[in-house]
């Protein structure tokens, strides 16, 4: 990943991470703030629920007053004073007095605990009553009421009326239900919810429990477990509910409970989450935006920064790369006086100082160069000036001996002097030779014929000294552009050079090879081979492994390679062998018609 | 002195006398309204209740009050030894509503329409009947208001009947105008018209009494007392309307006998008589009352006549569908849960067809002991019990058989009634719950 890329995504990063975190603090505190103010309002609703709890209980309390003093109720206190009381006639009495009043639930019963007339069950006559048994609660109190299909929750109050020491007992109530409720005024966003906690604490959770003001709860088994948490605790929970719908309430549930202390009811106080989602919603897009506006910004910025850092280290990068294709004059330009600003100066100076030590290199090679001509010069040249030299004074004792010993003497050292002068030409020729190179003239070239004809040249030579030819060369081998005259020498200094590394005969491998736009030839023996520092010198002009070489033949070999676009590599083992490979180029744009003719 | 107050007493005597003997007089004319808690919807007039469609449709036999035959279209009969073969001889100079005489022809297919197992032909003025197997209680059958003689018109919906009043106008479930036929063989009718209303509650019935809106309304076994209370003419029947519990099916296992046998035994029957109907009834244990059988007292809940109860094994829960828009049924009903409850069974209300039992109220179908079981094992879809003879033996055995059934717990016998005003005469309550509206008459307006 490039340094702007990074920059880029560490900019982003950074504005997203704040966004997200700022969009967490401030959902979080509206999160709270919401709950706080739905606590106080359903704290605030269940306080009213138990207000008109309340002030209902009264108004019963007053009407079964009234009702204990109605002639009926006296007349069923006469009959409970006879002897063998027949309250058949009150049969329907209870339920004409609970129309009258409004009550929902109404019931006389004897002292003896004996009902004698029932509004809600008119058929429990002549069953006891258990409230006249276990001692009259004072004030009005919440109870299961049995009823023939179902139980149904009763808020209950009791009264007694007394003659000649008999008593009859005034039982008479309110159903909560879903009237009870929609007397609550319930705020905006709000509703009251009643369950029925009738059938026993080991019963399930029964959705058909659930009493609402309005339309029934859809989906109430959601509501299952906080109701449970109530029955099995007795003490109030919330919990927040997500419906099917997708919307979200808040349902906070405070237990109802009897006179025994059992939980008969649940109150449910559901506060829809609704605001707040849309509270979120906006805190959301509002952060989505911020993140947007921010990326952008960081997109901004980070261009801007990235290309004022990180211009001057492409120059320098690019400058390296032209200092390594081999352009050591490159330079960059000091734009700041930052770090960048001294790797740039750096850079200058390295290049600077890289100059100067190939010039001292090449100055150094160059004398090094000079030096081994010197060398081999002077040791060329003082082979044949020692016989010369020797004839010549044999020549002068000879013309003191006598003219006899002087004419013998002349015609064998004019022989001599003409051979070693002869030497001397061919050195100087040789010499004369290597600096006259000629440049190559290319032209098409089947490279396959070229090393065949080599090879078939030294054909006596190699079986002289008794060296097998491998030859591997396809004569179909496309062709390349060369100078078939230079190609040719080159591969016979190659086959030579291998012939003088095998006196003792061996093997010759020739091998011909296309590749792609290239051609590789190479040429190994089975010599004893060179060491790595005769390799590394073995193209050195004048240098020589041999007692009698010039030390130029591989140094032309080189020569014509190089003249060619092509490279030319030794790798060699001791005792194993010696091989050369030459890759040349295909150099079809080196044609003098490139156009139109196929290499 | 004393001359004026021997004068002043043979004129008070003689006014005294003078209104009481014409309060005693029949008096013709007049229109008798009755308000009626039933609703039939029947197009058919010949399908009303028995005690309306008596009054324009008659029978061959009659029963008297003690359940004997007499004659009625028919004056006189005679059976075969093997009591398969029956000869009625038809009361001359009878003619239906619609002016064609009554004949033998009509009479047989009449009969024929709703018996198909008999074979009715006319033999001259007489009607013969063959039965299948020997019916020594044919006389009995023929006395039901099912069996009575009606003539259908050709291409006419409407029936003929020779009773003593015709059908003026019939809005079903709601309206019925009767006349007076002028040409009964039995005599014209004091009543010009009867006009009966249906579907009255029992408040709006009372207050049409009170209103002097309608001269007779029923009332129900559990008003009786009250009524009474209130001064009020009341004529009531024997304990007749069987109050009973109905099962579906049989008992599948000695355990559902057994939840039978227990629920049977702990339903309160007496609390429900006394305090639901107000003493409107009688507590049976029986399917026939006492009055007509003569034995139901044995049977009365309690004796231990029937197998002891025994808590079931395992709890039972049954429903038990009732009338709910009766209320004193819905009480009934509320007791019998209560009841059953404390018997270990579970019942639950409901008011659907498809429960394990419910609570039926059945009229009395005949005065005929024999008649009664044959219709209600008919009713339970249960074997006819087998009694050739007329022994009260046979008909106790009969009777026991149907109630090991365990398919019927029966609860009460309850009363029917009427509230008349005072100025109705000669109103005559039958022991089945019947009227006979032909002899009663109006007091005459006074002017």
């Amino acid at each position: 990943m490039s340094f702007r890329r990074r920059l880029l995504a560490l900019f982003s990063l950074t504005v997203f991470v704040s966004v997200a975190v700022v969009t967490w603090i401030v959902s979080d505190m509206a999160r709270r703030a919401f709950n706080r103010a739905n606590d106080q309002r359903a704290a605030a609703l269940v306080a009213q629920f138990h207000r008109e709890f309340t002030r209902r209980g009264q108004e019963v309390a007053t009407k079964i007053q009234a009702i204990a003093a109605t002639p009926q109720a006296t007349r069923m206190l006469v009959a409970a004073t006879k002897t063998a009381a027949d309250y058949s006639s009150f049969l329907d009495d209870a339920q004409g007095i609970a129309e009258t009043q409004r009550l929902d639930f109404l019931e006389f019963a004897d002292d003896h605990g004996v009902i004698i007339s029932s509004a809600q069950w008119p058929a429990k006559f002549g069953y006891k009553e258990p409230l006249t048994t276990s001692g009259l609660p004072s004030t009005p109190f919440l109870k299961e009421e049995e009823m023939p299909n179902e139980p149904a929750l009763a808020l209950l109050g009791v009264k007694s009326a007394k003659a000649a020491d008999r008593e009859l007992f005034v039982i008479g109530g309110i159903r909560l239900d879903k009237n009870f409720l929609s007397s609550l005024e319930l705020p905006s966003g709000m509703r009251a919810m009643l369950y029925e906690n009738l059938d026993g604490s080991g019963a399930k959770f029964s959705p058909d429990r659930l009493i609402t003001a309005g339309e029934p709860v859809q989906n109430a088994q959601q509501l299952a477990s906080l109701i449970n948490s109530v029955r099995a605790n007795g003490s109030e929970s919330a919990s927040v509910v997500r419906w099917n719908s997708g919307d979200e309430e808040t349902v906070n549930a405070s237990p109802l409970t009897g006179e025994n202390h059992q939980v008969l009811g649940i109150l449910l106080i559901g506060s829809s989450r609704r605001e707040y989602a849309e509270l979120r919603a906006q805190i959301r897009s509002a952060a989505l935006l911020a993140s947007g506006a921010g990326l952008l910004l960081a997109v901004i910025l980070s261009s801007w920064l990235a290309a004022k850092v990180t211009r001057p280290v492409e120059d320098l990068a690019r400058a390296a790369h032209e200092v390594a294709a081999g352009d050591w004059q490159t330079t960059v330009a000091v734009t700041s006086k930052d770090e960048i600003g001294d790797l740039a100066e750096s850079f200058n100076r390295m290049t600077g100082e890289l100059l100067d030590h190939r010039e001292r290199l090449v100055q150094t090679e160059r004398v090094a160069a000079w030096r081994e001509l010197a060398r081999r010069l002077a040791h060329e040249l003082k082979n044949p000036l020692f016989p010369l030299q020797l004839t010549v004074e044999n020549l002068l004792r000879a013309r003191e001996q006598g003219q006899a010993e002087f004419d013998e003497t002349f015609h064998e050292s004019a022989g001599t002097l003409l051979s070693e002068i002869q030497n001397l030409k061919t050195i100087i020729a040789r010499f004369s030779d290597f600096s006259k190179m000629p440049q190559p003239h290319f032209q098409s070239v089947p490279l396959g014929e070229v090393v065949e004809e080599a090879v078939k040249l030294h054909q006596a030579q190699l079986a002289e000294a008794k060296i097998t030819v491998e030859q591997s060369v396809n004569p179909s081998d496309a062709q390349i552009a060369a100078d078939p005259d230079l190609l040719h020498r080159a591969l016979c200094n190659l086959i030579v050079n291998a012939i003088e590394a095998m006196p003792e005969g061996g093997t010759l491998k020739v091998k011909t090879q296309q590749q792609n736009d290239a051609a590789r030839i190479e040429v190994c023996d089975t010599g004893k081979g060179l060491s790595p520092e005769e390799c590394s010198r073995l193209f050195t002009p004048y240098y020589t492994s041999k007692p009698h070489g010039t030390g130029l033949g591989l140094a032309i070999v080189q020569s014509i390679v190089s003249d060619h676009g092509g490279r030319i590599s030794v790798s060699s083992q001791p005792g194993v062998g010696t091989a050369f490979a030459i890759e040349l180029p295909a150099n079809r744009d080196k044609l003098p018609s490139a156009h139109g003719t196929h290499v | 002195m004393k001359l004026y107050c021997s004068i002043l007493f043979a004129v008070s005597s003689v006014l005294w006398s003078g209104q009481a003997g014409a309060g005693a007089r029949p008096h013709y004319g007049g229109t008798l309204r009755i308000g009626l808690r039933e609703n039939p919807r029947a197009q058919d007039a010949a399908a009303l209740p028995a005690h309306l469609s008596s009054q324009i449709f008659e029978t061959l036999v009659r029963l008297d009050d003690r359940g004997r035959p007499e004659p009625l279209l028919a004056t006189s009969w005679e059976a075969e030894a093997s009591y398969q073969r029956w000869r009625f001889l038809l009361r001359n100079g009878v003619s239906f509503h619609d002016g064609v005489p009554l004949d033998a022809a009509t009479v047989a297919a009449s009969l024929r329409g709703c018996n198909p197992e008999w074979k009715v032909f006319a033999v001259g003025e007489s009607v013969m009947i063959q039965t299948e197997i020997a019916d020594s209680g044919l006389l009995s059958e023929l006395a039901l208001s099912r069996n009575s003689i009606r003539r259908r018109a050709s291409g006419q919906q409407k029936t003929s009947g020779t009773g003593p009043f015709t059908v003026a106008q019939w809005v079903p479930g709601k309206h019925l105008t009767l006349k007076a036929n002028d040409s009964y063989w039995g005599g014209r009718p004091f009543l010009d018209s009867i006009e009966v209303e249906f579907g009255k509650s029992e408040s709006e019935q009372k207050m049409l009494l009170d209103l002097a809106k309608a001269d007779a309304v029923e009332i129900g076994p559990e008003d009786i007392r009250r009524a009474k209370s209130e001064g009020r003419t009341v004529m009531t029947s024997e304990p007749e309307e069987f109050l009973a519990l109905i099962f579906a099916a049989d008992a599948r296992s000695e355990d559902d006998t057994h939840a039978r046998n227990a629920l049977a035994a702990s339903i309160d029957s007496v609390a429900i008589n006394n305090v639901v109907f107000q003493g409107g009834g009688d507590p049976s244990g029986a399917l026939l009352p006492n009055w007509l059988s003569g034995y139901g007292f044995i049977f009365s809940p309690g004796t231990g006549t029937i197998q002891q109860p025994r808590s079931p094994k395992q709890p039972w829960t049954w429903t038990l569908a009732y009338d709910t828009a009766d209320p004193v049924e819905r009480v009934v009903a509320e007791r019998i849960l209560l009841n059953a409850r404390d018997a270990g069974i579970n019942l639950q209300l409901v008011d659907s067809a498809n429960s394990t039992l419910r609570l039926a109220r059945i009229p009395l179908p005949s005065l005929d002991p024999e008649v009664t079981l044959d219709e209600l094992a008919g009713m339970l879809q249960l074997p006819r019990p087998m009694h050739d003879t007329k022994s009260v033996t046979e008909l106790y055995s009969a009777e026991t058989i149907l109630l090991q059934s365990h398919r019927i717990i029966p609860l009460l016998h309850l009363r029917s009634a009427v509230a008349l005003r005072p100025e109705i005469h000669n109103w005559h309550m039958h022991p089945d719950g019947s009227w006979t509206l032909a002899d009663v008459w109006l007091s005459p307006e006074q002017p």
